[in-house]
């Protein structure tokens, strides 16, 4: 089957090869800038815990310079999915849509043993190419990252383990697909729907609580915390430990403001309090394995259940 | 080396054709003592009709003592049919020609003279056994 | 004793509401080609699909050389078939498909692969080539199995009368050699005259007739003589169908012994007009269990 694989997607690794080395190419060239200004504005001063004098404006001028090549670096996000899209729904529903499955499962090799042999040696490939591209992610975003931190949202799904086990739930996701509605196009559209979805409620509601949060108060003017971890919360609370509702803030500074005293120094006055609830920037790694192990673990079940209908059910 | 034809139309069971082919041929001494028959598989390309056909047939023949099977080697005439010398077929052929002009001459057309032909043939026969 | 090729037993499928197949029961002989004729939508194509285990039976049983198609993939390496229009990969070549299949079958023998692909060229892509030689490429990958049971479903449709000569020499030189059962299924009865032994005939999804073309042939008479009411006649078992034109009738009949009755004129059948007769809709099946008659018609 190693043979029957290459031969039929000897092209898709192709294409990815190609997507990689563009990748790369255009990762070296964007690098060079941001490079040169960390250097020059000797920003490594200034990465956490050290702070020196100015960080506080140079760190942020920094992030601005390159604020829209970053952005522009998240649709690095959409990788992943590309593995279940063009080689994960094909997979079988090219197949079925083409009636050459008539062929291809009388031979000697059992609907079971194509499905998995194919879909391991692609899996294998995938991880692979998505790791290769983490990687190149990874050395791009390190000025950022060191400045920043990379638990928080905007880095965490570029880097790290977690990419290659999305590209892994998507390809898992695409076969399945395609087993289910038959059809290479509309097996494509549930698995962007189905993945889009899964990652925002991973991303959104598991992945703050894969580990309880920390929690630390601090005075109410302070800025929110250390650079490098990821705020899920900071809200406001008076001395008794309430939450203190935007209106009564908003009412807070009117009083001061009538009063003609400084806003600021009354709400210090008043006792209240910030309180940050976060995730420290050394859970990096945990949290990197937690979600590529629970993504992994999707791409078992799914590919688990493609088998179980390829043979039960074939066309 | 013999070669087969067959008329889907006639009616006739393939292998009964076949064996027909075998026995016209040994009476017109195309075929002859020790000559090989094709292999079925020969037949079978050819022909495009069912291997067991022609496997019938080459049985049947074995059956009434014409041809015999040899294991490995092939299938060969082994029998011959009460026929007339062939040397005579030549003068008969001529005489017959000569037959058909003046039948022709006389207006006659092929449907006349098959039906003339097979009548004649028929009555003589008959005359001859009684 | 070696298991029959391939035998149905109640077998039934169904897709969405409509079934297909229901309540089939058949054996094919060891060695037999086998004409699988009927009408389009008869369920031919049904019934080699799940035979080749392509589909799953929604009731009833099939099993191929005594192993269900399904559950015992390992039965498809003694199963050579080709599915109506013979799919292939288009983009790959000749000489891939080749690899393909000698690549994914435990046995292969190149050259019962190779005799059939005289004059096409190996690095052709497969969607280049006609019809016809896409007939014979299947053909020859389904024979480089070496194969006991061949499927064909409609191996002649889409096919100039050359291409259908030279595949049917290549189908029978190929079962001279391997001594393999043959199915064939054709809606057009004279593709497979010249060469099947066996006939199963199949309309709206179940068999109307079956049995050795031979004894069918020479079990079925057509009578014709003067319109009258019929009584029972002397010779004939059961009268398969009636015609009446003017003052002459014909009737279509199985026979028991001689017909001596003068007033009719007796002359054989031929092959499709027998498979036309049992295919007309009065003779719809009641679904019954039958007795097993000489001839396994059913009726």
């Amino acid at each position: 089957m190693a043979w029957v694989t290459w031969r039929q997607h000897g092209s898709q690794a192709l294409a990815a090869f190609g997507l990689l080395l563009a990748l790369v190419v255009a990762a070296i060239l964007t690098h060079l800038p941001i490079a040169s200004a960390f250097d020059h504005d000797s920003l490594s001063a200034c990465v956490p815990p050290a702070a020196r004098a100015g960080c506080d404006i140079i760190v942020p001028h920094f992030e601005n310079q390159f604020a829209r090549i970053v952005t522009g670096m998240r649709v690095m996000v959409v990788l992943p999915v590309l593995a279940g899209l063009f080689v994960g729904a094909p997979l079988v529903a090219r197949e079925l849509e083409f009636g050459t499955y008539r062929f291809a499962w009388t031979q000697g090799v059992s609907r079971g043993r194509w499905l998995l042999s194919k879909t391991a040696l692609l899996a294998a490939g995938t991880v692979l190419a998505a790791g290769a591209a983490s990687l190149v992610v990874m050395w791009w975003r390190s000025p950022f990252d060191t400045l920043e931190g990379r638990i928080g949202p905007s880095g965490f799904d570029l880097e790290g383990v977690v990419v290659p086990a999305y590209a892994l739930f998507a390809l898992a996701l695409g076969v399945l697909a395609g087993l289910v509605f038959r059809r290479t196009v509309a097996a494509m559209t549930a698995t962007l729907v189905a993945f889009g979805a899964t990652r925002f409620l991973v991303s959104d509601f598991v992945r703050p609580h894969f580990l309880a949060p920390l929690h630390k108060v601090i005075s109410a003017m302070a800025s929110s915390g250390v650079p490098g971890d990821w705020v899920l919360s900071n809200t406001l609370v008076d001395g008794g430990g309430r939450q203190i509702t935007a209106a009564r803030e908003e009412l807070a500074v009117l009083h001061a403001q009538q009063a003609g005293i400084d806003p600021h120094t009354y709400i210090l006055t008043l006792g209240w309090r910030r309180v940050i609830s976060y995730q420290p920037a050394g859970r990096f790694w945990t949290f990197q394995l937690l979600e590529a192990g629970l993504f992994a673990a999707l791409a078992v079940a799914l590919v688990l259940a493609s088998l179980w209908l390829v043979r039960r059910r074939p066309a | 080396m013999i070669e087969f034809h067959l008329d889907p139309q006639s009616g006739v069971a393939t292998y009964l054709q076949i064996v027909r082919q075998v026995k016209d041929a040994l009476r017109l001494g195309t075929l002859d003592v020790g000559d090989q028959l094709p292999t079925v598989r020969e037949v079978v390309a050819d022909l495009a009709v069912n291997p067991n056909t022609v496997a019938k047939a080459y049985r049947e023949l074995e059956h009434e003592g014409l041809v015999v099977a040899r294991q490995g080697r092939g299938t060969f005439i082994a029998g011959t049919l009460a026929h007339a010398s062939v040397e005579h077929h030549a003068e008969l052929r001529e005489a017959f020609e000569r037959w058909l002009t003046a039948a022709l001459r006389a207006g006659l057309d092929e449907e006349s003279i098959r039906a003339l032909v097979s009548t004649t043939l028929r009555e003589s026969l008959a005359r001859r056994v009684a | 004793m070696s298991p029959p090729p391939l035998v149905a037993h109640g077998l039934g499928k169904r897709f969405r509401r409509d079934w297909a197949l229901r309540d089939l029961t058949l054996t094919i002989p060891k060695g037999a080609i086998v004409g699988l004729a009927g009408p389009n939508a008869a369920g031919k194509s049904t019934l080699l699909s799940l035979a080749a285990g392509l589909l799953a039976p929604s009731e009833g049983s099939i099993s191929v050389l005594g192993d269900d198609p399904l559950r015992t993939p390992e039965v498809l390496a003694e199963i050579g078939y080709v599915a109506q229009g013979a799919p292939l990969y288009r983009s790959f070549r000749v000489a891939d498909t080749i690899e393909y299949a000698r690549r994914t079958n435990s046995r292969w023998d190149r050259e019962i692969a190779v005799e059939l692909l005289t004059r096409i060229d190996s690095r052709t892509k497969v969607g280049a080539l006609s019809a016809g030689e896409r007939a014979r490429l299947a053909l020859a990958l389904a024979l480089g199995k070496r194969p006991r049971l061949i499927l064909l479903d409609e191996p002649f449709a889409s096919l100039d009368p050359l291409a259908c000569r030279e595949l049917l020499q290549q189908l029978m030189d190929g079962v001279a050699e391997l001594g393999a059962t043959v199915v064939v299924a054709s809606h057009v009865v004279a593709d497979i005259q010249r060469v099947c032994d066996h006939i199963v005939l199949l309309s709206g999804g179940c068999v109307r007739l079956e049995g050795d073309v031979e004894e069918l042939l020479e079990s079925h008479r057509l009578l014709t003589g003067p319109r009258r009411p019929l009584g029972s006649i002397r010779g004939v078992r059961e009268v398969v169908r009636e015609r009446y034109s003017g003052r002459q009738l014909t009737l279509l009949a199985v026979t028991d012994g001689p017909i001596v009755d003068p007033s009719w004129t007796v002359e054989p059948v031929s092959l499709e007009e027998l498979l036309l007769a049992y295919m007309a809709p009065e003779r719809l099946p009641v679904v019954r269990k039958m007795e097993r008659v000489q001839l396994r018609w059913h009726g």
